[in-house]
């Protein structure tokens, strides 16, 4: 089913295709990168509306540790 | 804005230090990198003692914190400066070992910058060794939608028109429960499944991490809970190894039957870069507070 999806997306040659990589689970990790050092800017991302939003809506989980409800939940 | 003077002297520089990434003072002859953000100058290693930082100049005026909130507040500009870290983040560390930084780590000034990574040398060190031959592969899994028959016959064939109301009563209560217990099986072999993969892979892995759930499956119209969202630390020997074991996961009935996985990479080693040794630990910090 997914079988095709095994095959990494960058060419050997380099990251050469950005685009392949999909935007949410990219922000998942640009985000959420290990944070070793802090910068002198610091942004707080829950600041940032679209960011909020989108964490929100593409990444919502109830804990961290509880991966997700199931939201199809009721009696129907 | 057409400002051709500089700011005032004791303010802010005009330009800031933008860290991409760290690596070995002595892998920076290898570096190979991106264009980096748009409005900034060229991507270049910066030694700090026995470490270097991967970093562009830019202007402040662009990616100071207010301008940067107005900028993450739009989606294609917010996507556009994610891509344009994550490009250099993953030329780099294709080249050599390195340890990726978060978005938007900033510093005003080389000097502030270079500080920041002396004081902590000893721990990206450790990291590097961690990370050193090492790619993220991100994996994911969905429960599959529903076999969508509930609209099927739902009115009970209303042709026992003799029959008392209170068996039909009892025979739709009947059928919802039958359902709510056809629901609660398929739940849990799903579940199950989703574990099953984790516990397959994770042997494969240098460290293995657990990521935010991401909500509902794109690719089956947005039905379908998300499971897992695993990120593993695999050595570079060790990728076709992981794919064998998902060719395996997904051809197994008790796991590709019940879920849909999809697999992401070579990442960077997002995942992994914030020192903690223990496999396994999830992000503590969400960026929003949860609600």
């Amino acid at each position: 089913m997914a079988r095709d999806e095994l095959v990494p997306w960058q060419d050997p040659e380099g990251p050469s295709l950005p685009l392949g990589v999909p935007l949410v689970d990219l922000l998942d990790r640009v985000l959420a990168a290990g944070v070793v050092i802090n910068g002198d800017v610091v942004i707080a991302i829950a600041e940032v509306p679209l960011v909020r939003l989108s964490l929100r809506a593409l990444l919502a989980s109830v804990s961290d540790r509880v991966p997700a409800p199931w939201a199809d939940g009721g009696p129907l | 804005m057409t400002e051709l003077t500089e700011p005032a002297t004791s303010a802010e520089p005009s330009t800031a230090t933008y860290v991409f990434a760290v690596c070995r003072a002595t892998d920076a002859p290898a570096l190979a990198t991106a264009r980096g953000h748009g409005d900034g100058g060229e991507v270049r290693a910066l030694p700090a003692g026995t470490l270097a930082a991967v970093v562009q100049e830019v202007p402040t005026a662009a990616h100071d914190e207010e301008a940067l909130r107005r900028r993450l507040s739009e989606r294609t500009e917010l996507e556009r400066y994610a891509r344009a870290h994550h490009e250099v983040v993953a030329a780099v560390c294709e080249a050599v070992t390195a340890v990726p930084l978060p978005l938007a780590t900033l510093y005003r000034g080389e000097e502030r910058a270079r500080r920041a990574l002396a004081e902590r040398e000893a721990r990206f060190h450790r990291i590097l060794d961690r990370v050193e031959g090492c790619a993220e592969w991100g994996v994911k899994v969905w429960a599959l939608a529903r076999p969508s028959a509930p609209g099927g016959p739902e009115p009970a064939t209303g042709g026992d028109d003799e029959s008392p109301a209170g068996s039909s009563g009892r025979a739709y209560l009947e059928r919802l429960r039958g359902r709510q217990r056809a629901r609660e099986a398929r739940q849990h072999a799903a579940w199950t499944a989703a574990e099953r993969v984790d516990a397959a892979l994770r042997p494969l892995a240098v460290a293995s991490r657990r990521l935010r759930a991401q909500g509902q499956d794109p690719a089956q119209g947005g039905s379908g809970n998300q499971l897992l969202n695993a990120a593993y630390l695999v050595r570079r020997d060790g990728a076709a190894a992981l794919a064998t074991a998902l060719r395996a996961l997904n051809d197994a009935p008790d796991t590709g039957d019940q879920v849909r996985i999809e697999v992401t990479g070579p990442w960077a080693p997002y995942s992994f870069a914030d020192g903690t040794d223990a496999a396994d630990e999830t992000h503590t910090e969400a960026p929003d507070g949860a609600g």
